[in-house]
């Protein structure tokens, strides 16, 4: 029996790790990526405190989180397309045109 | 239904008549003059029913009251002393308003005049119509907006503009003290009740008030190292508003200026109504004066001190409005002596006091509405310019003379034959006599004396330069219309008439006004509190004292006559600007100049810029360093926005991370 | 095939590593001090009794649930949830697929 903690550390570690690429990686589809493993580790725990309360609904809300998630990755994309045909980068160090 | 529950009509009616003219007029004949007339018409017969109702029923006064919020109410108390005014002051006001139909004709706005004159009347009404000192004071102030605005309905005149102003602000000191006063007697009457006031009990209601004047009588203050008695503090307080409105000495600067305004105005506000109300107030709260040590002595000896200042100054005006507006200032100190000599005659004293307001509205108006008519036909209102307008306008000169010796008051003691001054006039000097018998100060008495000799030397001087001799230029003219004319006669009617026909019913009357069902005061018990001695034999004077008013009118006339009449006695010498006591006349004392160029323009005008400036500075200095302040940090903080999502991002982290830490620690301290 | 021209200073060492983090640190940080609460958060929570759970023991899967759940309960926020994929995909290809002209 693994217990609940272990599960979260693992969330959170993943989540951290995703935070790390969001804060420093500086290509647009890195920063998605790891926005989708920040996503994934949110839907670990659902699944873990589902299971563990044997209430299937976290676990359905995990599907239902998967399929935003695919949204989000879908619109994110796009939009690196259109700032890409806009700046012929999809580097965010360039992207800084709501400075002050 | 009986007239009395139409009493909220009086002042109502007036106040509509102002709305409507104010927004229908233009469309109108006449400005809609007939609005307003008719009104307040109305009032005025609404006022005299319940006069002649409350005449053969003195103790039954007209009262309603209705809780307003707390301890305060508004309400209408229509005694003897409010009947009498309101009688006169609606039937003043309706003549002069349908004598500004033919007036104020060749006005560009008459609309605009009548509203305001509506709205005057509604004011005026309602303050003699008040059951209580707020109510009083509300009203007070309307009047005194409504008096700036038609002293300077022409405001497009500098002068007319300047002269509004003045009469506000100088004003304002009189209303400012009267709100002390107020503020005073509601703080004393709030610590009588401690603070716990009875529902249907409304502590500034006249009833109240004067039901608690010995407590407020017992009640002392330091100021100044002098033990001073409460009712003293409120009623000189409200005296000093009185001497505001009033135009009494040294407040009286105002009233002369105030002639800027069309003559009908000048009639109605600053001569019939208006400037009583001063009187009409210290008149309505005499039961506090006649309480109040040293009150009434001050309000004798300012009234009688007035009467012969001003009259000093109304002899050597050339301006036909200014003499009258001199005279005015002159006879309201009559009408303040008069209540002042209460001190000797009690009651009476509100008698004496207000019947002479009444006539004196009467002649008054009559005096400026004849001005009026020949400034209205001439053009000009300097009397050296006019002469010999007898023949152009005999009603007018008519009108006019008999007004002159109403004002002189020509009569023959012990009759009844006389014009109403002399019954008025007269009778406030006998009583004047008295004082000086009862406390031994003459001073009163020999000013009153003193003021109706010159009196009738500046009326008489008027008269002869204006109407006698041959014309001094060459000015068209012609007799007034009907509407103007008419109003004369009636006018003149009354100052020939109404002193001898009511002067013993209206003084008993009138001096019955603080006994009825509404409040009870034993007038000689409230004397002995304020230490006067009421004379007990009045009207035993000596023959000499009766006589001698009339001996100094005619003196007077003749004086007038003999100089300006018969022009034995070349002027040139005495008037000229050589002539030091001419030059002090003619310059009013310098009080006007100390008041305006120094006061005003050196003191508050110098003082005002200076700490202006000073404080501009000041907020010049902290403004430009919030701005400096602002627009650093903003230059430091906005290093913050990179307008990169990551840094957004990072900080956001940081922020939450921090955030969870705090409030962890937070609950572990705590 | 070794190369030896190929040498490290101490220095070239430092500054590589130092160039290496300078951009990161910062990151670095950041995720090590929400690592480090959210670890100490779990660590220091009395989670209820390992017993009870999981209660599903004998039957590990629980795909036939999720179904039934889905098609029961969930029914209208599937479906709206459907709406909302078929609106992102066509947005997204809308956005991806930029001017005809280009």
């Amino acid at each position: 029996m693994i217990p609940i903690a272990f599960y979260l550390a693992l969330a959170a570690i993943i989540f951290t790790i995703g935070l790390y690429g969001l804060m420093t990686q500086r290509s647009g589809i890195r920063v998605l990526m790891c926005v989708e493993l920040m996503l994934n580790a949110a839907n670990l725990n659902l699944v873990v405190f589902s299971s563990y309360n044997g209430d299937l609904t976290g676990q359905v809300f995990a599907l239902f989180s998967i399929a935003l998630a695919a949204c989000e990755a879908a619109i994110g994309f796009a939009i690196l397309m259109s700032i890409y045909r806009m700046k012929d980068t999809i580097s965010l160090e360039t992207i800084n045109i709501l400075r002050w | 239904m009986a007239v009395e529950n139409l009493a909220f009509l009086i002042p109502l009616l007036p106040a509509l008549a102002f709305v409507l003219t104010f927004f229908l007029g233009k469309k109108l004949p006449t400005g809609g003059a007939i609005i307003p007339i008719a009104a307040i018409a109305t009032s005025f017969i609404i006022s005299l029913l319940i006069t002649l109702n409350l005449l053969a029923n003195p103790e039954e006064v007209v009262h309603y009251s209705y809780s307003w919020f707390a301890m305060l109410n508004i309400g209408i108390l229509i005694d003897p002393l409010a009947a009498v005014m309101l009688t006169m002051v609606t039937l003043v006001s309706l003549l002069i308003h349908i004598y500004s139909t033919g007036y104020m004709s060749h006005d560009k706005a008459p609309s605009r005049y009548f509203a305001e004159t509506a709205l005057f009347t509604a004011s005026m009404l309602g303050l003699i119509l008040s059951d209580n000192i707020l109510q009083l004071f509300i009203c007070w102030e309307l009047v005194g907006v409504c008096s700036y605005l038609l002293i300077g309905f022409w405001f497009h005149k500098p002068s007319a503009a300047s002269a509004a102003k003045k009469a506000f602000l100088t004003t304002r000191i009189g209303d400012v003290m009267f709100l002390t006063g107020i503020v005073v007697l509601f703080a004393d009457l709030y610590k009588m009740f401690n603070g716990v006031i009875p529902d249907g009990v409304y502590i500034l209601r006249f009833d109240e008030i004067f039901a608690h004047i010995p407590e407020l009588a017992a009640l002392n203050s330091n100021i100044l190292g002098m033990e001073i008695s409460h009712i003293t503090l409120i009623t000189l307080l409200f005296f000093g508003g009185a001497v505001g409105k009033s135009g009494q000495f040294p407040l009286h600067v105002w009233l002369p200026d105030a002639m800027e305004g069309p003559t009908t105005v000048s009639a109605l506000i600053h001569a019939a109504t208006m400037v009583t109300a001063g009187v009409y107030l210290v008149a309505r709260t005499f039961p506090m004066f006649i309480a109040a040590p040293s009150s009434l002595m001050v309000v004798a000896y300012l009234g009688a001190f007035t009467a012969l200042f001003a009259g000093t100054m109304g002899i050597v005006m050339n301006d036909l409005k200014r003499v009258l507006a001199y005279s005015t200032i002159s006879q309201l100190g009559y009408m303040m002596l008069g209540l002042g000599v209460g001190a000797a005659v009690g009651a009476e004293a509100v008698g004496f006091s207000i019947f002479h307001l009444i006539n004196h509205a009467f002649f008054k108006a009559l005096l400026f509405l004849c001005a009026g008519s020949v400034i209205h036909a001439v053009g000009t209102h300097d009397m050296r310019q006019l002469g010999g307008v007898a023949k152009v306008m005999p009603i007018t000169a008519a009108t006019m003379i008999i007004a002159s010796l109403a004002l002189t008051g020509m009569g023959i003691p012990g009759t009844v034959i006389g014009t109403s001054g002399f019954f008025s006039k007269d009778a406030i000097i006998a009583s004047a006599y008295l004082f000086g018998e009862t406390t031994g100060s003459w001073i009163p008495y020999a000013f009153s004396i003193a003021a109706a000799l010159l009196t009738s030397l500046y009326i008489f001087r008027l008269i002869f330069m204006t109407f006698y001799g041959k014309p001094r230029t060459d000015y068209g003219g012609h007799e007034s219309p009907a509407s103007m004319t008419i109003p004369l006669s009636i006018l003149a009617l009354f100052a020939l008439l109404f002193g001898g026909l009511t002067s013993k019913t209206f003084n008993t009357f009138v001096s019955e006004t603080f006994v009825n069902n509404f409040v009870n005061m034993d007038i000689s018990s409230l004397a002995t509190l304020g230490g006067y001695h009421l004379a007990e034999h009045a009207g035993h004077e000596p023959m000499l004292i009766l006589w001698m008013p009339l001996i100094v009118a005619l003196a007077g006339l003749v004086i007038a006559y003999l100089v300006y009449g018969l022009k034995i006695v070349n002027m040139d010498s005495l008037v000229s600007r050589n002539n030091p006591i001419y030059k002090l006349l003619y310059n009013r004392y310098y009080q006007n100049s100390l008041f305006t160029n120094f006061f005003s323009v050196k003191v508050i005008y110098e003082g005002f810029a200076f700490a202006g400036r000073a404080v501009d500075r000041g907020f010049d200095w902290m403004v430009n360093w919030f701005s400096n302040l602002t627009l650093e940090a903003g230059e430091s903080l906005r290093q913050f926005q990179t307008g990169k999502v990551q840094n957004y991002a990072t900080a956001v982290i940081t922020g939450v991370s921090l955030l969870v830490i705090l409030v962890k620690v937070v609950m572990e301290v705590l | 095939m070794l190369n030896k021209n190929i040498s490290f200073t101490a220095m070239d060492v430092i500054t590589s590593v130092y160039n290496y983090f300078r951009p990161r640190i910062l990151g670095m940080v950041v995720a090590l001090l929400f690592l480090s609460v959210m670890v100490v958060a779990i660590a220091f929570t009395g989670w209820p009794s390992l017993d009870q759970i999981p209660q599903n023991l004998e039957d590990q899967s629980n795909i036939e649930g999720i179904g039934m759940l889905i098609f029961t309960d969930f029914v209208v926020p599937f479906e709206i949830l459907s709406i909302v994929l078929l609106s992102a995909l066509m947005g997204a290809i809308y956005m991806a697929k930029g001017d005809d002209n280009q």
